[in-house]
C-alpha cells in the first residue's frame, strides 16, 4: 500500500513555508545575529590594532586598551546570544507544533478512511518521535546557517576592511567548497536515507525472528531464519560504508572551501606585502581564515549534512505516513441527500463485499431486513465476515455491489453526523481515552444529565466499576482499564446515546458471561433496534431471530427453527452437548 | 544445564573481560579500516598540534621578511596531511565499525537461534531486539571510540604545553580560566535534564493518546467524532508548547555564558601575549600560535563526550556478550530408525524457578494413538508438551522416540520427526505461504493449500485481497485465524508426533470440531500430544493423561475419568458442573471454559 504520490514537499519547500508569515521575528533574529557576530567581524581588527599600534610598538597599554575592546564586543556579542534564542524558539516552536498537528490528524484521518488496512498503530505512533527529530534537526539548521552566514560575513567584512586584496584570495576557493558539497549533498541524502531504512528493516527483522525463536526452533528452521536476518545485517553493514564513503565528500569541501584560503594567503603573503600590506594584516587575515572562517564552515557542513538531511528524512517519513488527509472523510463517498431518514430500520438488497478484487467475497449476494426494533443475532465461525455485515449495516465501509437503506434513504447518501445520530456501533475494540469517566461516558452524547448517566450505570450493573474508578469526576488512565472494563465503559456510552439502532459488534467479548448475559438484557430493554454480532452462542438464544454466516450462504431463523435447519447452527450450538453431558460413546 | 547461580559471581570480572575481548574481535573483523583510523588519528592529532606553532614560524618568516618558503611549504604540508587524515579517518571508522557491526551481529543471531526460546525467557523479546539493533551498534564502534578516547586529551594537553614553551604565563593564564569553565559545563546537565523529561513525558502523552485513538478508529469513524478527538489528541499541545519554549530558555543561559568564557579566555592568554611581544620575549607569530592554541585547547566536551561513548561501548558489548555467554542446547549425532512414533517419558524430573515441576515421571505414548494432557493452568501441560519434542531439556531422564533418546539425535531428524502447533504461534515468513510451509523445502502449492483447508484456514486466506500470497504484515489475524495458520503450519510437517499445546483454544466450537475430526481421520496415524482445556478436545483422544502438581494423577479415557468430580472441575472452574444450570448458562460456561 505505498502511497502513489511520494512526499512531493521537500524540506525547503517546509522550511520556507514554516518561515512564512513570521517576518517580524526573522527581523529581530537578523538584527541580534549581527550583535551576536561582531566579535567575529571585529576580532581580527582589534588583534591587528593591538598588535600594530600597540605592544609592537612599546606601547603596550594602547594594546591593552584595544584588547579590552575586544573584552567589551564580546559581552555585547553574548548580550545578542541571549537574544538570538528566544526568536529561535519563536520560529521552531511553532513549526514542531504545526508538524505534530498535522501528524495528529494525518494519522487519524488516514486511519478513519480506512484504506491502510496493514498499518499497524505503534508504528504510526511512531511519528511523534519523527516530529521531534525534525524538531531538533531544524532547530540545528537555523542556528548553523545562521551562524555561517553572519560569521563568514563578519569574517569577510573584517578582511575587507583589512585589506580587499584578500578577499580575491579567500573568496573563489570558499565559493567552490560551498558548491562542491552541495553538489553531493543530494546523494549523501539519499545513502542517510538508505541507512535508515535498513536500520528499520533489520529491527523488524529482528524483532519477527526474537518473537518467533521458539517456533523456528520446532521447525527446524534456524537456517533459513539465519539468512534471512543475515542478509539484514549485510544489508545495514553496506548502507553504512556507503554512506561513510560518500561521507568524505564533506571533508573534501571543508579542505577546499576552509584550508585553501588559509594556504592561498600565506602562498600570496609576500605578494602581498609588496602591495603595501602590514604584517599585521596578514596576522589578521590568519586570523579570520582560522578563528572564524573555518570552524563556521565546518560546523556548517556538518550541521547540512546531519541536521538538515536529518531533517528531510523525517519530513518525508511523516508526509508519507500522515499525507494530505487532515479533515474528517465521509463515510461513504458520493452526494448526499437532503431527505432525512424516516425512523431507523434498516434494508440490505443483494449485497456484495469482499477485500479485492481478486479475492473470494466475503459477502455475496446478501438480503437482509432488520425492522425498527428487532433484536437480531448474527452468528458462525470466526473470520466468516460477521464483522464486515456490521460495518456494512453501519455504512463504515461501501458494498462492492447492492444497497442499502436506513429509514428508508439510501445510506451513502447520508450525512455522517446524520447516521451517527441515528445508530451506535460499538466494535470489540473499545476506545477509552484519557479524561474524565463522565466524558468517556458521554461521548456519543455529551449533553446526558447526571440523571441519565446513573440510569445507564445501574442498568448495567456499572457500580463497582464507578467505584473502582472514583466516581464521575475522576480521571481514566485508559492503559490501566482491563479488556473487560473498556468494554464495559463503551457498552454504558451505547446505551446513554439517544441513536435508536444499536449494532454491538462482538462488544462484550472481554466480559464475563454474567456481564454480558445483563448488558444484552439492559440494551433489550431499551428502545430501538439490537443487532448483536455474536461471540459467544448463549447471545443468539437472547434473540428474537438469529442470521447464521457460513461464507456462502446465509440462513435467517428463530432457534429452534435453526437448529432443525441449519447444520452449521446445531454445530455451533450442539457442539456443547457431546463435550459436556452427552458423554461420548 | 548449567547451574547459573555460582557462574554469575565467580565470572563476574571474567564476564567484562569477555566482553571487552568481544570487542577485541569486532575490530579485527574491521581489518585494514581499524589499522588505518588508528594511523590516521595519531597523524591527525600530531598535524594539528604543529599547525599553529607552523603558522607562527611563517608570519615571522614573512615579517621579518626571511626566505619564507621552506615554512610555506611546511604548511601546506601539515595542512594537507590533516585533511588527508580527516577524510581517511573518517572513512576508515564508518567501514570499520559496519564491519565491526555486522560481524556481531552474525555472531549473536547464530547464537540466539541456538538458544530458540531459552533466548526470549532470559532477555525477552524487545530486549534481544535491542541487543542485536543498538548493543552491537554501539560495540561495533569500540574501536574509533577507543582511538578517538585516548587521542582526545592530546589537543588540550598539547596546548597547554606549547603555550608553557612559547612563555610559560600563557599557561598560566590558560590554567586559571579552565576551572570557570568546568564549573559552567556541569551546570549544564544539571540545569535541563528535569526540564527535558518533563518535555518528554508530555509528548509521551500526545502519543499515547494517539495510540489510543488509533485503536478505537472504528468507534471514532462510527461516531462520526474525528475531528473532536483530533482535538482531544492535541489538547496537550499547549503545555507541550510551553516546556518547549522552556527548554529554549534554559539553553539561552547556557549558550550565552559559553558564548563569554571561550573568548574572554583567549582575551586573557592576548593580554598576557601582547606584554610579552612588547617586552621582545615572545614573536608576532608565536602570539596567533599562542591565540590557535587557546582556541585548540579549550575543546574539553570532547574527552567527556568520548569517554561517555567509551562507556556505551562497553556496555553494549557486555550487553551482547552476554546472550552469548547463554549455554545452548547441544544436539547429538544419531539419527532415526523408521518407526511408528512411539513415544516415552523416562524418569523426567524439572525444575522451574526453584519449584520442582516434574519428579520422575514416567509415560508410554503408544505409537499412532492420541493423548490428551489435561490439567489445571500451571501443573507443566506446556512444559510436558516442550519436553516432548525437545523444546527444553529436562534436568533428569529421556524422552525417548521409536527407541532412540531425543537427547542423542541431530537436530534435523527431531524436527524432521516432530510438528507443533502452539497456543500463541508466532508466525515467520513472509507470505501467509511461507508461514504454512516454515521449515519446509520448496513446499508445493498443494500441499500448503490442503494444510490450510485441514486447519479450516483456506476461508479466510482465500478472502484476502492475495491468497496465499498476502503478506503476513497486511494480514490483520485475530487470534483464531492466527491459531488455525499455526494448525496448518503443523499439518503441512509430515512427521511422526505432532504435539498441540492448547492450540484450538481460541477457535469457536464448530471449527473445533472440524479440527478434531481432521486429528481423528486424515492424521490419525500420527501420534498426537494435545494439551486440551475443553472436555470435548480431550474426550477425542484415546487416552487423558491427568496432570496434577507435577505428578500423573491418572491415566485412562476420557470417558472413565469423567466420573470424577474433581477431573471434571479441570473443564469448568468455578461453575457448577453440568447439568444444574440453564442451557444459556451452561454454553456460556464451557466457552470460557
Amino acid at each position: 500500500m505505498n502511497d502513489a504520490q511520494p512526499a512531493s514537499r521537500s524540506a525547503l519547500r517546509e522550511v520556507r513555508e514554516s518561515l512564512r508569515g513570521k517576518r517580524g521575528v526573522l527581523v529581530l533574529l537578523g538584527l541580534w545575529s549581527l550583535v551576536e557576530a561582531l566579535p567575529a567581524f571585529l576580532g581580527g581588527l582589534l588583534v591587528t590594532h593591538a598588535v600594530d599600534a600597540g605592544f609592537a610598538v612599546d606601547r603596550p597599554l594602547a594594546g591593552l586598551a584595544w584588547l579590552l575592546l575586544l573584552g567589551i564586543t564580546v559581552f555585547v556579542g553574548a548580550w545578542g546570544t541571549r537574544e538570538v534564542y528566544p526568536r529561535l524558539a519563536a520560529i521552531v516552536e511553532p513549526f514542531r507544533d504545526d508538524l505534530l498537528r498535522r501528524v495528529v490528524r494525518g494519522a487519524l484521518a488516514r486511519s478513519a478512511s480506512g484504506e491502510h488496512l496493514g498499518d499497524d498503530a505503534s508504528g504510526v505512533a511512531r511519528l511523534t518521535q519523527q516530529v521531534e527529530i525534525a524538531r531538533e534537526a531544524y532547530a540545528g539548521l537555523l542556528m548553523v546557517v545562521r551562524g555561517f552566514v553572519f560569521t563568514v560575513g563578519g569574517a569577510l567584512l573584517g578582511m575587507l576592511w583589512l585589506d580587499s586584496l584578500l578577499l580575491v584570495l579567500v573568496l573563489p576557493p570558499l565559493a567552490v567548497g560551498l558548491v562542491f558539497f552541495f553538489l553531493f549533498v543530494g546523494r549523501m541524502k539519499d545513502r542517510q536515507r538508505e541507512l535508515i531504512m535498513a536500520d528499520e528493516r533489520l529491527a523488524e527483522g529482528a524483532s519477527t525472528a526474537a518473537g518467533g525463536l521458539r517456533d523456528i526452533v520446532a521447525f527446524g528452521a534456524e537456517g533459513r531464519a539465519a539468512d534471512a536476518l543475515g542478509r539484514r545485517v549485510d544489508e545495514q553493514a553496506l548502507a553504512g560504508a556507503r554512506l561513510a564513503s560518500i561521507g568524505t565528500a564533506r571533508f573534501c569541501a571543508v579542505a577546499i572551501g576552509g584550508w585553501t584560503p588559509l594556504l592561498m594567503v600565506i602562498a600570496a603573503a609576500p605578494w602581498l606585502l609588496r602591495n603595501g600590506a602590514t604584517p599585521g594584516t596578514v596576522m589578521g587575515a590568519l586570523v579570520y581564515i582560522t578563528q572564524a572562517l573555518l570552524p563556521a564552515l565546518q560546523t556548517l557542513i556538518q550541521g547540512l549534512g546531519g541536521s538538515g538531511i536529518r531533517l528531510s528524512v523525517a519530513l518525508q517519513r511523516i508526509n508519507e505516513t500522515s499525507g494530505s488527509h487532515t479533515s474528517c472523510p465521509a463515510l461513504l463517498s458520493g452526494p448526499k441527500s437532503a431527505r432525512l431518514p424516516d425512523g431507523y430500520g434498516v434494508v440490505l438488497r443483494n449485497i456484495t463485499f469482499g477485500y479485492g478484487e481478486h479475492a473470494v467475497p466475503v459477502i455475496r449476494g446478501l438480503d437482509l431486513e432488520i425492522p425498527q426494533d428487532d433484536h437480531l443475532a448474527i452468528v458462525g465461525p470466526s473470520g466468516i465476515g460477521k464483522s464486515t455485515l456490521a460495518g456494512l449495516v453501519s455504512g463504515l465501509i461501501e458494498p462492492m455491489r447492492g444497497d442499502i437503506w436506513l429509514g428508508g434513504v439510501l445510506l451513502k447518501r447520508l450525512d455522517p453526523h446524520l447516521v451517527a445520530q441515528r445508530r451506535v456501533l460499538i466494535p470489540q475494540e473499545a476506545y477509552i481515552f484519557s479524561g474524565t469517566v463522565e466524558e468517556n461516558l458521554g461521548y456519543l452524547r455529551p449533553e446526558a444529565s447526571r440523571a441519565e448517566m446513573e440510569a445507564t450505570v445501574e442498568a448495567l450493573g456499572l457500580h463497582p466499576l464507578m467505584e473502582r474508578l472514583g466516581g464521575y469526576r475522576a480521571l481514566v488512565r485508559p492503559s490501566e482499564l482491563s479488556a473487560g472494563e473498556r468494554q464495559q465503559i463503551a457498552l454504558a456510552r451505547a446505551h446513554l446515546s439517544a441513536a435508536r439502532l444499536v449494532i454491538l459488534d462482538e462488544a462484550t467479548c472481554h466480559m464475563d458471561p454474567v456481564a454480558e448475559a445483563l448488558a444484552e438484557e439492559a440494551f433489550a430493554h431499551r428502545p430501538g433496534s439490537l443487532v448483536v454480532i455474536a461471540h459467544r452462542v448463549s447471545s443468539a438464544l437472547r434473540a428474537r431471530r438469529i442470521l447464521v454466516l457460513d461464507g456462502t450462504r446465509a440462513e435467517l431463523g428463530g432457534h429452534e427453527e435453526l437448529l432443525v435447519s441449519s447444520p452449521l447452527y446445531r454445530d455451533l450450538v450442539g457442539h456443547w452437548r457431546v463435550g459436556n453431558t452427552a458423554e461420548p460413546g | 544445564m548449567v547451574t547459573q547461580s555460582t557462574a554469575d559471581q565467580a565470572t563476574a570480572v571474567s564476564d567484562v573481560r569477555g566482553a571487552d575481548h568481544l570487542l577485541l574481535q569486532a575490530s579485527r573483523h574491521g581489518r585494514v579500516w581499524t589499522l588505518l583510523l588508528a594511523v590516521t588519528a595519531v597523524l591527525g592529532t600530531v598535524a594539528e598540534i604543529a599547525l599553529p606553532a607552523l603558522l607562527g614560524r611563517t608570519v615571522d618568516s614573512l615579517v621579518f621578511a626571511q626566505s619564507s618558503l621552506v615554512w610555506v611549504i611546511g604548511c601546506v604540508a601539515v595542512v594537507v596531511l590533516l585533511v588527508l587524515c580527516d577524510t581517511l579517518g573518517g572513512l576508515a571508522a564508518g567501514r570499520g565499525s559496519a564491519a565491526g557491526t555486522a560481524w556481531l551481529r552474525h555472531t549473536m543471531i547464530q547464537h540466539m537461534l541456538a538458544l530458540g526460546d531459552r533466548a526470549t525467557q532470559r532477555f525477552s523479546r524487545g530486549d534481544l531486539v535491542s541487543r542485536l539493533v543498538s548493543s552491537a551498534a554501539e560495540a561495533g564502534n569500540a574501536a574509533a571510540v577507543v582511538v578517538w578516547a585516548t587521542l582526545s586529551f592530546v589537543p588540550s594537553i598539547g596546548s597547554l604545553v606549547a603555550l608553557w614553551l612559547i612563555y610559560p604565563w600563557l599557561a598560566v593564564a590558560f590554567v586559571t580560566g579552565l576551572p570557570i569553565l568546568v564549573v559552567l559545563l556541569r551546570s549544564f546537565a544539571r540545569d535541563t535534564t528535569d526540564l527535558i523529561t518533563r518535555y518528554q513525558r508530555s509528548q509521551g502523552r500526545i502519543a499515547a493518546a494517539l495510540m489510543d485513538a488509533l485503536g478505537g478508529i472504528r468507534t471514532i469513524r462510527a461516531a462520526a467524532t474525528l475531528d473532536r478527538e483530533q482535538g482531544r489528541v492535541l489538547r496537550e499541545l499547549p503545555a507541550l508548547s510551553e516546556l518547549g519554549h522552556g527548554t529554549w530558555r534554559a539553553q539561552t543561559r547556557i549558550s550565552a555564558q559559553g558564548a563569554l568564557i571561550v573568548p574572554l579566555l583567549e582575551v586573557a592568554v592576548l593580554s598576557v601575549a601582547g606584554f610579552a611581544l612588547s617586552a621582545g620575549h615572545i614573536s608576532h607569530g608565536e602570539m596567533i600560535a599562542a591565540w590557535r592554541y587557546v582556541a585548540l585547547g579549550t575543546g574539553f566536551g570532547m574527552p567527556a563526550m568520548l569517554l561517555a561513548r567509551l562507556a556505551r561501548a562497553r556496555g553494549g558489548g557486555r550487553r551482547v556478550h552476554e546472550v552469548l555467554t547463554e549455554p545452548a542446547m547441544r544436539y547429538g549425532t544419531a539419527s532415526l530408525p523408521a518407526g511408528p512414533g512411539e513415544l516415552e517419558f523416562r524418569n523426567i524430573s524439572l525444575v522451574v524457578a526453584q519449584e520442582q515441576v516434574f519428579d520422575g515421571l514416567n509415560l508410554v505414548v503408544p505409537a499412532g494413538s492420541s493423548l490428551a494432557v489435561v490439567g489445571r493452568s500451571g501443573t507443566g501441560k506446556s512444559l510436558l508438551a516442550a519436553i516432548a519434542g525437545r523444546l527444553l531439556d529436562p534436568d533428569v531422564g529421556d524422552v525417548v522416540l521409536d527407541g532412540v533418546p531425543l537427547s542423542t539425535l541431530n537436530r534435523k531428524e527431531i524436527r524432521d520427526a516432530i510438528g507443533y502447533a502452539f497456543e500463541r504461534p508466532a508466525l515467520v515468513g513472509e507470505t501467509l505461504a511461507d508461514v504454512i510451509g516454515l521449515g519446509l523445502h520448496q513446499p508445493s502449492a498443494d500441499l500448503i493449500e490442503q494444510a490450510a483447508r485441514a486447519a479450516q484456514a483456506d476461508a479466510f486466506i482465500e478472502r484476502l485481497p492475495q491468497g496465499y500470497r498476502t503478506r503476513l504484515q497486511k494480514a490483520p489475524l485475530s487470534g483464531g485465524e492466527a491459531q488455525r495458520l499455526g494448525l496448518a503450519r503443523a499439518f503441512a510437517h509430515n512427521g511422526r508426533v505432532l504435539i498441540l499445546d492448547d492450540a484450538t483454544s481460541s477457535l469457536d466450537t464448530a471449527t473445533e470440531l472440524q479440527i478434531s475430526s481432521i486429528l481423528t481421520g486424515q492424521l490419525s496415524d500420527r501420534t498426537r500430544i494435545i494439551v486440551a482445556h475443553r472436555a470435548s478436545t480431550a474426550a477425542l483422544a484415546n487416552l487423558v493423561v491427568w496432570l496434577d502438581e507435577g505428578r500423573i494423577r491418572a491415566i485412562g479415557p476420557h470417558r472413565d475419568l469423567w466420573r470424577n468430580p474433581a477431573y471434571r472441575a479441570n473443564f469448568t472452574p468455578g461453575v457448577p458442573p453440568a447439568g444444574s444450570a440453564s442451557p444459556v448458562d451452561r454454553i456460556a460456561a464451557e466457552e470460557t471454559s
